[in-house]
């Protein structure tokens, strides 16, 4: 079995070099003109004058990702949902574990370093988040960028310190549920307001649609939110940034938490 | 006649081949877990690097580079800059698809990485041979 895959992998190599070989130079450019999608997303990603159509929004990328394709990304993001409940499943039955004695974490440069570095991340992180709908950004980037914050300060001052501080499991799973449970009252605010002045509205509305005229502003005070999408970018921020956080809580529990749990299912 | 621009491209095209004959090889032939999940990594941003190929336009004029499909000056933005605009700019939709699938690849692999760590705690090996002989 092992020779027959490695001959059909070796074949596929020389198949796929082959073709790149043959049409180098004829069609392996990028071609000059996009698929006409494209051009509707990018047309009407932010069109103040087909107000029936457009999302309000500078950026296409972050358009398509939470209104043209909204729910495409409501699935992904449950398959992230997905993913942290596994990590948190595999993590059941951890024993009491205590602080060891002594100094903990590297050394107080290091330390010091992180202190203004952390700060700095989850300041760029935020401002990823919050600008998502402007410039190339959003909430999963935010998130992502702040979860590293954590990440620095578990490796560099300890996992206990970070539990000191508050930033336990339990607290993370709440703001990730907070987060989620954002995004799923977003996706269905326009049909909640529309249901009593009987107009019909759609899940994951954003602005006013040709048969329904009802959708979240686009300006606040002359700045542009791009009605639902600064919230879901924030939401979203939240749920992943929390997510990783139980992650990397999870796999740098100390050793011997685990011991007596493994010897126990190996009987 | 060989243009270096198609040279160059199909070097990065065909690396990317090969990156991903490595990525397959490592999935199916290497017995370590840790060694199966970098390879599933360099696999995941393979695919998504063809994605973002997929969705780049070339320079219409050699002094006109084709732009991010962000539109920088909405404020004062009229038809004419929109029309401009869509015709310059790369295609967003790989680039949205690749985003999500960034993110949720991290989640994957950290839960790939979690689990493997259970099986090392469990088995006191990561490696698939051993593991597949152990009973229970």
């Amino acid at each position: 079995m092992r020779h027959i895959l490695g001959i059909i992998i070796i074949l596929l190599f020389i198949i796929g070099f082959s073709l790149v070989l043959t049409i180098a130079g004829n069609y392996i450019l990028p071609s000059q003109e996009i698929r006409s999608l494209a051009k509707y997303y990018l047309y009407l990603a932010y069109n103040p004058w087909h107000r029936n159509f457009t999302v309000m929004s500078p950026e296409a990328v972050t358009s398509i990702v939470w209104d043209f394709r909204g729910l495409d990304t409501v699935f992904e993001t449950a398959v992230f949902y997905l993913a942290i409940i596994g990590s948190i499943a595999l993590g059941r039955g951890i024993l009491k574990y205590s602080k060891p004695e002594g100094e903990l974490g590297l050394s107080l440069i290091v330390k010091t370093v992180t202190k203004i570095s952390a700060v700095m991340i989850i300041a760029v992180a935020a401002s990823i988040a919050l600008h998502g709908h402007l410039t190339p950004g959003g909430g999963f980037q935010g998130g992502a960028t702040a979860a590293v914050a954590p990440l620095l300060i578990l490796i560099i001052f300890s996992h206990y310190y970070l539990l000191e501080k508050g930033v336990t499991k339990d607290l993370m799973l709440f703001l990730r549920s907070l987060g989620l449970t954002g995004i799923g009252i977003v996706a269905i605010i326009v049909y909640l307001i529309a249901l009593p002045q009987g107009i019909h509205a759609y899940v994951l509305q954003n602005q006013p649609k040709p048969d329904s005229s009802i959708g979240l502003p686009a300006y606040i005070n002359g700045q542009l939110i791009s009605g639902t999408l600064w919230f879901f970018n924030i939401f979203e921020f939240f749920a992943v940034m929390a997510g990783f956080t139980i992650v990397f809580l999870l796999i740098t529990i100390p050793e011997r938490a685990f011991k007596k749990e493994g010897e126990g299912e190996k009987q | 006649m060989i243009s270096l621009p198609t040279y160059l491209l199909t070097i990065i095209i065909t690396s990317m081949i090969v990156n991903l004959a490595l990525a397959l090889y490592g999935i199916f032939f290497k017995p370590h877990l840790t060694k199966k999940i970098i390879a599933l990594t360099i696999l995941g941003d393979t695919a998504n690097t063809f994605a973002l190929i997929v969705g780049y336009r070339r320079w219409i004029y050699p002094d006109t580079p084709s732009r991010p499909p962000v539109l920088v000056n909405y404020a004062n933005a009229n038809q004419e800059e929109l029309i401009k605009f869509v015709n310059t700019a790369v295609d967003p939709l790989p680039q949205a698809l690749v985003l999500t699938a960034i993110v949720i690849g991290l989640a994957v692999t950290l839960f790939l990485v979690f689990l493997a760590l259970q099986i090392y705690r469990l088995y006191g090996t990561l490696d698939v041979r051993e593991i597949k002989r152990l009973k229970g």
